[in-house]
């Protein structure tokens, strides 16, 4: 049992601050060919942007855990206005999509504050509930809470964030008691929209849809519901996909799971990546020597594509060793969770832990090219300031769970 | 608090998503052995020299075509000489090398200044080929292509532009393609465009730009370390082109020769020939001309050619055939004399006081342009003669609200809407639209207006409406929308679409007023003493109608001629304009007699070839 209520986890710590340091190094490597002085270079604005996101990380631990739980609903709102004003049209655009907001000179992306404001308006809200499907009414709350946030990023579009929200949804409710079989009947009508294209897919999972409804016991009403609203996806599905999606939407939506599809846009980018991380080889080509990635051949190296740079210059030693660390770091997350009994400060964890698992995982498989591009970047080594001071004050969550201790 | 089987619970869950995390991240670490280790050395080769490049393969533009299938626009390869930074080794004797290139005079081909410059803006695009000499003549990219090992850095590029086979030839209608602007292309992203590709600017390469884009394909392809092609890489996806659709026009390239040939840049006006059983544009010209090829050339003498063209007085750029405004003079009568016989006036009748040179309206007293007089004439007999004074006393009588009734049926007011990006809209008077006008003037309308009206001084119309007028007076029955394109090919082969007549306007007009209208236009070129004999054409019937629009701003009036043939089933339509030239039955209607000649010669030969 620990007996820390004023010290630091510096395990976390300590994984985090190499992760930076790798990300400031393979930042400066992606972009050192642009001729800038380095007070405007990009590794440059990344070091200030890890400077300021420590501060507020150390701000951070000053705080009890109660103090969260106070501003979590506040911090919640406060998200949703900023949603509105981006969705309302409001926000700067910047590369066609209007996802931010400028506050005195400084843009931030309301979508990046609204993560951390509803894993805080999620834990508080679950802390106290058993999620279940038997029992409707204990779903209310919580969808009403999800959905809002969750539309208005849509609006924008974003994508990637909607994503974040449904997977950080569904872990939280599998900590709150909700079985796996209750997760998997809650998805499955959109798995059924997803897999009604192919015959044989589909009716395999009505039958798992079958088998899930006879273990989980539930209502027969919500049941015959579930089952029904399978069949309403699988067919409406046709009909969706042919009738009202137009053909630039299909193509979009064809696009989005297979890049190669479209091999002038984001195939490109796919296929570049690709070939950069395979050219590194089991010890990489050396810091500052990627020929794929120097010559500017990725647009986005620098914060979606950043594992590529890893990957042709460091090899895949280099890139084990970053995704142990990733391991090592939520591992400390979640070995901190099972120790701190504080059941908000569990859910805050749980929620991190996700958040990043989710990031780390999708990004990666992307520049491999076996995730669709959904523009996610990798915590800690990816360039950008909002999504950096995001990182930071989830670390800065972990810490302050870490120093509650036993209090309640 | 948690209890114990809660404890038991909580450390379940959190090893279940360690042991989740751990297969998803052992997923990510065996896809890269395989990318790293089992690919590494495909990988690796392409990595190198940065080997693998995308290459867009530019879909050809559509073609376009006469009625006949001879082709009027087509595409032709364009050669850039470009510098890629990157592979330059010695900036100084790559400079000396490429100005030391020569063309057969012996003369230097590549300027100093221009290369160094160009050079210098490539250091911050290393890995973009910086353009060093558009367009370039064939011979010089053979030589720079047999010297490529002494120039390292230097490429040649190969890019499809629009060539005009013949020059100036319906170059209004046609149009032109170019270079598209920033604006254009943000507007565009979605459709395809990038910042490098032309677009249809003026004419038909505007209107149907849609139409001509093509589908540009995609390609990755292998290059060796001077950037030389070395073929298709193995497992990349390919996206073939697919060519732009290919425009059938309605326009007839021989008659259109004729008609240029027989309006020289001399003259300024316009000249429009229609179908009208169905509105189809034979021919349209607009002079004076410019010559659509300068669009395509290298930018020094596209600048010095644009700037002859754009700062000329006479305005080359226009098509005076759809934005030239003219009043439409003694044309104007026929509609005038149509309201009359709506309004109940016997076209064999004579009401009026006889025409001695002029008429005395209160104390103004207006001139016929016969100061002899035409005497006491019926309404075909003032057609053909095109007497003022009988018009003069028809519209006192009748008042203007008639008159631009019928004027409207025939289309002179609203745009034709015909398939081209500009076109103006005409002007007709009445005292509302007179007082309105003429309103910061402080001028109001009184009647001695409708003297100048009823006989088209004062309106304005296009030589576009003006010759689908004369369509809707042969044709009698129907006014036919104008347009300029007869079908849309495919890039397979196939027809995709054909345009179909459009009807623009019923004519209400009675069985007594068309064969009127047609005695008249007969009377005009075939009868002694018509203005429009010199129209005349052979074994035809022709009909016409002489004009001369007085022009506020020259000595000369603008001359019209319309023409309608053959009276009996009108197959051409014709108006023609030429500005400040003097009177139409002298200037205009020998233009049109040419254009006629030739259409119903080449009728004559191939009815006689069919027997």
């Amino acid at each position: 049992m620990y007996n820390s209520k004023n010290s630091l986890d510096w395990w976390s710590i300590l994984w985090a601050l190499f992760l930076c340091i790798v990300g400031v190094v393979l930042v400066y490597s992606a972009t050192y060919n642009e001729a800038q002085n380095w007070a405007n270079s990009m590794w440059f604005k990344q070091v200030l942007f890890f400077i300021v996101g420590y501060i507020i990380f150390i701000g951070m631990t000053f705080f009890p855990i109660g103090f969260y739980k106070k501003i979590a609903w506040p911090t919640y709102f406060l998200s949703l206005i900023f949603l509105i004003i981006v969705a309302a049209g409001f926000g700067a655009s910047k590369y066609g999509a209007g996802r931010w907001i400028s506050i005195g000179g400084f843009n931030f992306q309301p979508s990046e504050f609204s993560k951390i404001a509803y894993i805080l308006a999620l834990s508080t809200l679950l802390e106290n509930r058993k999620i279940t499907l038997k029992k409707l009414s204990t779903f209310t709350r919580p969808l009403i809470v999800f959905i809002v946030p969750f539309l208005l990023i849509l609006k924008q579009p974003d994508l990637s964030t909607a994503l974040v929200f449904l997977c950080l949804t569904a872990i939280h409710f599998y900590w709150s008691g909700m079985s796996l079989w209750e997760l998997f009947l809650l998805a499955s009508p959109a798995l059924s929209m997803a897999l009604s294209f192919h015959n044989l897919l589909w009716g395999g999972l009505i039958i798992v849809v079958l088998i899930a409804l006879w273990k989980v016991h539930l209502r027969l009403g919500i049941a015959i519901s579930i089952f029904i609203g399978n069949l309403a996806a699988g067919f409406s599905s046709f009909y969706l996909w042919n009738e009202i999606l137009k053909p630039h939407q299909r193509s979009r939506i064809l696009t989005f799971l297979d890049p190669l599809r479209d091999p002038r846009g984001e195939g490109y980018q796919v296929i570049q990546s690709k070939v950069a991380i395979g050219s590194g080889g089991l010890s990489g080509k050396g810091f500052l020597e990627g020929s794929q990635t120097n010559l500017s051949f990725l647009p986005e190296e620098h914060t979606d594509f950043i594992f590529s740079v890893l990957g042709e210059q460091f090899g895949l030693i280099g890139c084990i060793v970053i995704i142990v660390l990733f391991f090592l770091l939520l591992f400390r997350i979640l070995h901190i969770c099972t120790m701190q009994k504080n059941i908000f400060g569990n859910y805050l964890l749980v929620g991190v832990a996700a958040i990043f698992a989710f990031h780390i995982f999708v990004n990666i498989a992307m520049t491999l090219g076996i995730m669709p591009v959904t523009g996610l970047p990798l915590p800690l080594l990816s360039y950008g300031g909002s999504f950096v001071i995001t990182c930071m004050v989830l670390l800065g969550f972990v810490q302050v769970v870490y120093k509650s201790g036993s209090e309640t | 608090m948690y209890n114990n089987s809660e404890q038991f619970d909580r450390n379940f869950k959190s090893s279940f998503l360690t042991i989740i995390i751990g297969i998803l991240f052992s997923l990510l670490i065996a896809r890269l052995i395989f990318v790293q280790v089992v690919d590494h050395e495909e990988n690796f080769r392409l990595s190198e020299n940065n080997r693998m490049r995308q290459n867009i393969i530019k879909a050809p533009r559509g073609e376009i075509e006469d009625r006949h299938g001879n082709v009027l626009v087509r595409n032709r390869p364009s050669y850039h000489i470009s510098l890629l930074y990157h592979k330059m080794e010695n900036k100084d004797s790559l400079i000396r090398r490429v100005l030391s290139i020569e063309d057969y005079e012996g003369n230097p081909v590549f300027d100093s200044l221009h290369l160094i410059h160009q050079i210098k803006r490539g250091r911050w695009r290393k890995y973009r080929p910086q353009l060093l000499y558009e367009d370039a003549p064939f011979e010089l990219v053979s030589i720079i292509e047999e010297r490529s090992a002494d120039l390292p850095g230097i490429i040649t590029e190969v890019e499809s532009r629009r060539a005009y086979p013949y020059g100036t030839l319906a170059a209004h209608t046609l149009g032109y393609t170019g270079r598209i602007t920033v604006d254009q292309l943000k507007k565009r992203k979605d459709l395809g465009y990038d910042k490098n590709d032309r677009l249809g600017k003026k004419g038909l390469e505007n209107y149907y730009e849609a139409t001509f884009k093509g589908v540009d394909g995609v390609e990755y392809i292998e290059v060796d370390a001077f950037g030389r092609r070395l073929g298709q890489l193995d497992g990349m996806p390919k996206l073939d082109p697919i060519e732009g659709k290919k425009v059938i026009t309605t326009l007839d390239l021989e008659l259109q020769k004729i008609a240029e040939n027989a309006f020289p840049d001399s003259l300024k006006g316009g000249l429009v020939a229609i179908d009208p059983s169905n509105g189809e544009v034979l021919a349209m010209v607009s002079s004076p001309r410019m010559n659509p090829n300068i669009f395509s050339l290298d930018s020094i003498s596209r600048k010095r050619e644009w700037a002859n063209v754009a700062l000329d007085s006479d305005a080359p750029l226009n098509n005076r055939a759809l934005v030239g405004l003219y009043p439409p003079g003694s044309l104007f009568k026929f509609f005038t004399a149509i309201a009359g016989m709506q309004q109940g006036i016997h076209p064999k009748a004579k009401p009026y006081k006889p025409c001695r040179g002029g008429y005395q309206l209160g104390r103004r007293y207006q001139k016929c342009w016969k100061l002899t007089g035409h005497g006491n004439v019926d309404m075909i007999e003032a057609l053909k003669t095109s007497c003022d004074v009988y018009f003069y006393q028809l519209g006192l009588q009748i008042d203007m609200d008639p008159i631009n009734n019928v004027a409207r049926m025939f289309g002179l007011e609203k745009k034709t809407h015909i398939d081209l990006p500009i076109e103006k809209r005409g002007v007709l008077i009445d005292s509302v639209t007179y007082n309105r006008r003429n309103k910061r003037l402080g001028w109001r309308w009184t009647r001695g207006q409708i003297l100048h009206l009823s006989i088209g001084q004062g309106q304005l119309v296009t030589p576009l409406q003006m010759a689908n007028a004369f369509a809707g007076l042969g044709n009698g029955y129907q006014l036919f929308k104008p347009r300029l394109i007869k079908a849309i090919i495919g890039a397979d082969g196939r027809v995709e679409s054909y345009s179909k007549p459009e009807v623009l306007k019923e004519l209400s007009l009675t069985d007594s007023i068309r064969y009127m209208v047609n005695t008249a236009l007969n009377a005009v070129v075939n009868e002694p003493g018509g203005t429009g004999r010199r129209a005349r054409v052979k074994g035809v019937r022709v009909g016409g109608k002489t004009g001369s629009a007085e022009n506020p701003h020259g000595e000369l009036t603008h001359a019209w001629f319309g023409a309608v043939a053959p009276l009996e089933k009108p197959e051409i339509a014709i108006a023609v304009v030429v500005e400040n030239a003097g009177h139409g039955g002298s200037v205009a209607a020998p233009i049109a007699s040419q254009v006629l000649n030739y259409f119903f010669e080449r009728k004559n030969q191939n009815v006689q070839l069919k027997k």
